[in-house]
């Protein structure tokens, strides 16, 4: 139950306080709390109150921030460091499974988390909110990270308001603090001679009985209040929220991006301080026959230059500014599409743990001011971005569970656990793709839709998106070009060995949205593998659909897949079928040139048709352009887009488009969904 | 001089017929022309005439780096980062020396935990680098083997042993300096960090394995055969009146010499041979001198660590060892005892200094010193300007000051090979060199290069 | 297209040229598992270890040092002819090492020296890395290399597999273990922003500021860091020190690096560098994600 103005707030003298941190340990729990280290002040794990940085305080600004000596000897008189509970929640590197290779049999096994169960000490109010906003992405979505909702729910936390503020927070701008309202199982509030204590939860009522506490006075609250309510007043609106997020997307040509990116180190370490950035990579561990590996999840930024490679070579955001651009439109506009929430939380870290100093609060004012009536200077450092005085009253950025409810999780074989199958078959297809039959598939997977992937791994390699190029009862089919290692791995195996499968992934191909209309399927290159699966369907149900119109395009003769099936499908006299290649020497009969011109001159009519179109992106850029020419409805053309995928459940933050996690919002989407993040350069 | 008792086999080199000597008799070479199983690059040459050995060179053509023209002009602490980089088998040998010589001239005093730190450091790279010697570079010569791959393949434990006693040393260097490849946390005043307890506790199961490693090697050394030369060299090292030395003491020889350890130059001068790029050195009165393991357990024996005494006893090789330099084998065995065993008081004692670090001020002026690196004594010499940097730098490793001893040794050594195949001659002159463990890299670091247009 | 084939031992090889032999010294380094490599491999050339030379061919030749001698730049080119992948290995053989820095100076005090026998060294005016002599297919930064990156390329290369080297900044492994900022909570000339990741971040936890040896991340704003150096009270000859060290040679880092003993004021002489780092070859995706590309920056 939510802490409200009605329950009791106990009071606890100083000298006990450290009553307090046995009552956390009791039962073998680790109490994690703030400590002095190093220049800084930490969350490490404590054993009595006397590690506590009692009369330490902080100084901070952009690229700054010092350790000060207080002149009292307050234990909370500071704000946040450059840990953030995340390193316990979400740890650097945590096991994901465990992949084994026994001649041609393979085998997975999913790590288990255990976490010890922690107390945390200390939770600022914008940390309780960065909490909140981890259980939103980690937690509470289609696919939940298994260890981060067990550490989370093992986690008792102990809150404490601010009573203090550095010149970098900017809570009151997100919502977040200073003061302190909901999702903590205790919350502390110092004064002088002790601290006012009140629980929120039965955990926090239990420790709480345990504790030698009276009942607060009310000239006590009210001097707590006070305290609260005069850091409030300390830091003013630095941010104007109202509007942000359209601000923020309608400004992304703004030259502010590239004058950012000449001081911007593209270093990382504004997103690893972050308490809420949860980027991962996925990396293998394994002995030296690769028999025996464990994938191991690692923190990841998108500031890291691979961040937005892709197999082959293109790299989607390959310039520094784009990287950055990505990070703060993340924070402050494409989260909330994805989450109902900003990324933000106000803490201010990014700001001092800046190697350079860059402030995000003056670069949100630079590159998406606000309107010009709401800006108002008030003498403070930087007060370019102050943008009012005062801070309105809102609703908390979210309401974070101390005890959360478990979330629904996606059943085993239909996201998170790789189950095996055996090649049965294999079938090149050109000098570097080749199809593999698999059997022995998971019946929910081989229940995909067409358009839907799977992840596809080999003990010791890294697990790759790879989409499904036909579907039957008992067979799956995979269409792989051997970009990579993992990719070369896949097409070099022979009948009999075993491979991984997770899924099926994605969205897939709206085929319903077909129903009755006319449909136009046009694809390139290798784009025909996840296409082929919805010809299958809409061929086996053709009397429900219109005119099928196919068009398939090639680099060259020697790049078109499926041979078989395009012989029968030119003899069909249901649907009306063309294919081209770009170029091509003497051999070749049919025609020459880019797949678009196919049908850019046809007289069909487009209007009420259905288009899907797979392809490279810039291909899909051109078929869409020539759609969209021809009539069809931006809400009714949909295309395929890859990114770099890691987790391919929208946990790993590699795939992201704008607001859409390509793997778990798409890999299909219409032309009108993505509207500006369709063709823009470098998002 | 005693002629080899080595059992006489196969062809005699080219030329060498019936061994007359006189001028006469044919002039016979032996060149390696790429040492191997030595760290660096260096060939051998010998030229024989019959019984006469006309020359023994061993010649260091490994490139040439100019360190002492690189740390002009830098702060100390720069300089102790860079003349690591001389090494990367004996990285701390170069760190202590340089910082003790800077401690020095600045009137630094650390505290005494960071200096028994220093010690515990020291004892690490003893560990790694004596055993790398002994079991990867030397015992596959005595062992009849190519390689301690070779060896490996017969006599796994064995390299295993040795490795694992390798694994121990870096395990310190690494709790202390980060890694144990140049360590990074060695400062004029101390270190950048000290470990906490804990962490070199963490090292105790590693050191007891090391401990029990080392006295095996010691008695594994002692079986070895060796070729039975004798040499009576002037043998020189640093000695302590309370401990065996690593960073502090004064330097002694065999016959008499006593003085403080930043006179070195006031005993030996290092002088220039031409077609090599290694300085040699040699004593005041010209004459070479041996340094080393050999040369510190026959000066300072009585400061070996009582297990390590116990075993050098056991061996009843210590003359051995003082006139034969193939017997460098034991002695470095008997030191790696005595490392593992100072290591595991050194961790057991431990307590975090008061002061990692203290601070200092550069004052210009002469700052020298020496220490005792894995191969023997290595000498540093900085004259540092009113800014406190580097005007000019003198850098003495044991293998240059060693160069003269080795070629000494080869002209003993090499008659008793002559009626051997020349393969195998080859090898015996090899294993004569190994037994220095010649750090060749340490010994071309310098820039006096004469430039000569053809 | 398919995996390489693992029916033949791989022969490896491990060449050295200029450097101090700590970078070879680290393939002992990884100890124990240096014997369950050498049951998997032959190791057909580690002079340091192995008495017999070999001419080649090898399948992997590690090779440490910078070329500093027209007689290795001769070697290096021979050598590149017998391997199949040639992995440079050390800030040596990937920049030209801290002896580099004698191509900052003037050309009198360091001629090159020419004598008629084949056992003098001819010293080269400049050090360079091996990159500026042949393709290189993937290279390992550090001085010295870090063990587990070592263990992973060679792990990589035996399953088949891309070899998985941190393509970050030093930043990301110091947060990753914990350690305080230094450039924030002191202001020190920490160059970890600006630094490739490999080492494990090592010298911000033992106390000290990140000097570089692993040389620049990819991009290197170096210039927003020296100004932020200099606000917080750094000279310029102070800052100029900072990137003249172990990989100075650096093509981010050289314009900015300034040894003491430089006389000229202008970036080293020396041949452009050249874009020699391969992309796999065919049939055969490059060792390592393609960020390595010292010259494309």
């Amino acid at each position: 139950m939510p802490g409200t103005a009605e329950a009791t707030v106990s009071f606890l003298a100083r000298a006990d306080l450290d009553e307090l941190i046995q009552a956390l340990r009791a039962g073998g729990r680790r109490l994690i709390g703030p400590t002095v280290s190093d220049g800084a002040i930490v969350y490490d794990e404590i054993q009595q109150a006397a590690e506590l940085p009692h009369g330490w305080g902080d100084e901070q600004g952009p690229g700054h921030y010092r350790l000060t000596r207080r002149d009292d000897e307050r234990t909370f008189g500071f704000v946040v460091g450059p840990t953030s509970w995340k390193r316990f929640t979400f740890p650097p590197t945590v096991p994901l499974w465990r992949a084994r290779r026994d001649g041609t049999e393979v085998s997975f096994e999913s790590a288990e988390p255990e976490p010890a169960p922690l107390a945390f000490l200390g939770v600022r109010g914008c940390e309780l909110a960065a909490l909140g906003v981890q259980d939103r992405v980690l937690r509470d979505g289609p696919f939940a990270d298994a260890d981060f909702r067990a550490r989370r729910a093992n986690a008792l936390i102990v809150a404490v308001e601010c009573t203090t503020s550095a010149s970098t927070c900017f809570c009151t701008s997100m919502g977040t603090g200073p003061e302190v309202r909901a999702g903590y199982d205790l919350r502390l509030t110092e004064l002088d001679e002790g601290f006012l204590l009140d629980a929120a939860s039965d955990a926090g009522t239990a420790i709480l009985q345990r504790l030698p506490v009276r009942a607060a006075t009310d000239a006590e609250q009210a001097r707590a209040s006070t305290a609260v309510a005069a850091v409030r007043e300390e830091l003013g609106d630095p941010v104007m929220t109202d509007g942000l997020r359209d601000r923020l997307l309608a400004n992304l040509d703004s030259p502010g991006w590239a004058s950012v990116a000449e001081r911007c180190l593209t270093c990382a370490n504004c997103t690893l301080v972050c308490p809420t950035c949860f980027c991962t990579s996925v990396g293998q561990a394994s002995d030296l026959d690769g028999l025996d590996s464990t994938a191991e999840r690692h923190w990841d930024s998108c500031f890291t230059p691979g961040f937005a490679r892709v197999a082959g070579g293109g790299d989607f955001r390959a310039r520094p500014q784009d990287r950055y651009r990505q990070w703060l439109t993340h924070k402050f506009a494409t989260w909330v599409d994805q989450f109902g929430t900003f990324g933000c939380v106000g803490c201010g870290r990014c700001i001092a743990w800046c190697p350079v100093g860059i402030d995000v609060r003056q670069e949100l004012a630079a590159i998406a001011p606000p309107p010009e009536s709401a800006a108002r200077s008030t003498g403070v450092r930087e007060a370019r971005f102050v943008v009012r005085a005062t801070a309105p009253a809102r609703e908390p950025l979210v309401q974070a569970q101390a005890s959360p409810a478990p979330a629904p999780v996606a059943p085993a074989g239909t996201g998170l656990d790789f189950l095996p199958a055996v090649v049965r078959s294999s079938f090149p297809e050109t000098a570097d793709t080749l199809t593999l039959v698999l059997g022995d598939v998971d019946p929910a997977i081989l229940a995909a839709r067409p358009g839907q992937f799977v992840m596809v791994e080999r003990p010791a390699f890294p697990a790759v998106p790879i989409s499904i190029s036909r579907l039957s009862e008992v067979h799956l089919d995979l269409t792989i070009r051997a970009a990579g290692f993992a990719t070369a791995e896949l097409t070099g195996l022979g009948p009999g060995e075993g491979v991984g499968l997770r899924g099926p992934l994605g969205r897939g191909w709206p085929i319903e949205a077909a129903v009755g209309r006319d449909v136009v399927i046009v694809a390139g290159g290798i784009g025909l593998a996840p296409l082929r699966p919805l010809v299958d369907r809409v061929l086996s149900e053709r009397e429900r659909f219109g005119a099928v119109r196919l068009y398939v395009g090639a680099r060259t003769p020697r790049d078109r897949l499926f041979g078989l099936d395009i012989s029968e499908w030119g003899t069909r006299d249901d649907v009306e079928f063309a294919e081209t290649v770009d170029r091509a020497g003497a051999e070749w009969l049919g025609r020459v040139g880019v797949v678009t011109h196919l049908f850019d001159t046809a007289e069909w009519d487009g209007s009420q048709a259905v288009a899907f179109v797979c392809g490279p992106e810039r291909m899909m850029q051109a078929a869409a352009a020539t759609l969209l020419a021809r009539g069809l409805a931006p809400e009714r053309v949909y295309v395929t887009m890859e990114r770099h995928m890691e987790c391919g459940v929208g946990l790993c933050g590699h795939c992201q488009l704008g607001g859409f996690f390509v793997c778990k919002d798409g890999p299909v989407f219409s032309l009108a969904e993505l509207g500006d993040a369709f063709g823009r350069e470098g998002l | 001089m005693h002629g080899s008792d080595l059992p006489g086999g196969g062809a005699a080199g080219p030329g060498s017929g019936d061994g007359r000597s006189g001028s006469a008799a044919p002039e016979l070479r032996f060149e390696v022309e790429e040492l191997t199983r030595v760290e660096g690059e260096g060939s051998l040459r010998l030229r024989m005439r019959g019984d006469e050995v006309v020359e023994a060179r061993l010649n260091i053509f490994e490139a040439p780096r100019y360190f002492e023209q690189l740390v002009r002009g830098r702060t100390p602490d720069e300089v102790i980062d860079i003349v690591a980089r001389i090494c990367g088998i004996c990285p701390v040998a170069y760190q202590m020396s340089a910082v003790h010589a800077f401690e020095d001239l600045f009137g630094v005093q650390v505290d005494p935990e960071v200096r028994r730190l220093r010690r515990l450091f020291y004892c690490g790279e003893w560990l790694e680098s004596h055993a790398l010697h002994v079991y990867l570079l030397h015992a596959p010569d005595f062992l009849g083997y190519d390689s301690a791959v070779a060896m490996a393949r017969d006599l796994r434990p064995l390299v295993e042993r040795g490795l694992r006693l390798r694994r121990a040393g870096d395990a310190i260097i690494a709790a202390i300096g980060g890694r144990p490849i140049h360590p990074v946390s060695v400062r004029v005043g101390g270190f950048s960090r000290a470990p906490r307890r804990t962490e070199l506790a963490a090292l105790r199961p590693l050191l007891e394995q090391a401990l029990d490693d080392a006295v095996a090697t010691v008695r594994l050394a002692a079986t070895f055969e060796t070729p039975a030369m004798e040499r009576v060299a002037r043998l020189v090292s640093m000695r302590h009146p309370d401990e065996y030395p690593y960073n502090e003491g004064h330097i002694v020889s065999s016959d008499g010499l006593d003085i403080e350890l930043p006179a070195w130059r006031d005993a030996f001068s290092e002088y220039q041979v031409e077609g090599s790029n290694a300085l040699y050195a040699r004593a005041s009165d010209g004459s070479a001198y041996l340094l080393g393991p050999s040369a510190r357990i026959a000066l300072a024996a009585t400061q070996l660590h009582p297990l390590a005494r116990r075993e050098l006893e056991a061996t009843g090789l210590a003359d051995e060892i003082a006139a034969n330099i193939f017997r460098s084998v034991v002695a470095r065995g008997v030191e790696l005892v005595h490392a593992a065993a100072e290591a595991l008081e050194l961790v057991e004692a431990y307590r975090p200094p008061d002061a990692a670090l203290v601070p200092w001020t550069a004052r210009p002026g002469t700052a020298a010193w020496a220490t005792e690196a894995p191969r023997g004594l290595l000498f540093h010499r900085y004259e540092l300007d009113e800014r406190g940097r580097i005007a000019e730098a003198q850098i003495v490793p044991p293998t240059s000051q060693n160069q003269a001893a080795i070629e000494a040794d080869l002209r003993v050594f090499a008659p008793s090979v002559l009626r051997l195949s020349h393969v195998e001659a080859q090898r015996r002159l090899e294993q004569l060199v190994r037994s220095y463990d010649p750090c060749i890299s340490c010994a071309t670091h310098f820039l006096d290069l004469t430039v000569e247009e053809a | 297209m398919g995996r390489p084939t693992t029916a033949a031992r791989l022969r490896v090889g491990v060449a050295r040229f200029t450097s101090c032999g700590g970078c070879q010294l680290t393939l002992a380094g990884l100890h124990e598992a240096l014997l369950a490599v050498a049951d998997r491999v032959d190791i057909v050339e580690f002079a340091e270890v192995l008495s017999p030379r070999s001419s080649g061919p090898y399948d992997l030749l590690l090779v440490e040092g910078s070329v500093s001698t027209p007689d290795q730049a001769r070697r290096i080119s021979e050598l590149r002819r017998q391997a199949r992948l040639l992995v440079t290995i050390g800030a040596c053989a990937t920049t030209g090492g801290i002896q580099a820095l004698r191509n900052w100076s003037d050309g009198d005090a360091w001629r090159a020296a020419v004598y008629p026998q084949p056992q003098f060294i001819h010293a080269l005016r400049t050090s360079t890395p091996i990159s500026e002599h042949v393709t290189v297919d993937a290279l390992l930064r550090g001085c010295p290399i870090d063990p587990g990156q070592l263990a992973e390329l060679v792990t990589a290369l035996l399953v088949g597999r891309r070899a998985q080297l941190l393509d970050a900044t030093v930043c990301m492994e110091c947060k990753a273990r914990g350690t305080v900022c230094l450039i924030s909570s002191q202001g020190a000339p920490c160059l970890g922003p600006v630094t490739k990741s490999g080492c494990g971040a090592i010298c911000p936890a033992f106390g000290r500021a990140c000097y570089g040896c692993f040389g620049p991340a990819h991009p290197a704003n170096v210039e927003a860091l020296k100004a932020q150096f200099a606000d917080q009270g750094r000279s310029d000859e102070e800052i100029g020190r900072l990137f003249a060290g172990f990989t100075a040679n650096a093509p981010a880092f050289r314009a900015n690096a300034r040894p003491p003993l430089a006389v000229l004021d202008q970036p080293p002489v020396g041949p452009e560098p050249a874009a020699r780092i391969s992309h796999g070859f065919p049939g055969v995706p490059p060792l390592t994600a393609s960020g390595d590309d010292d010259a494309r920056q």
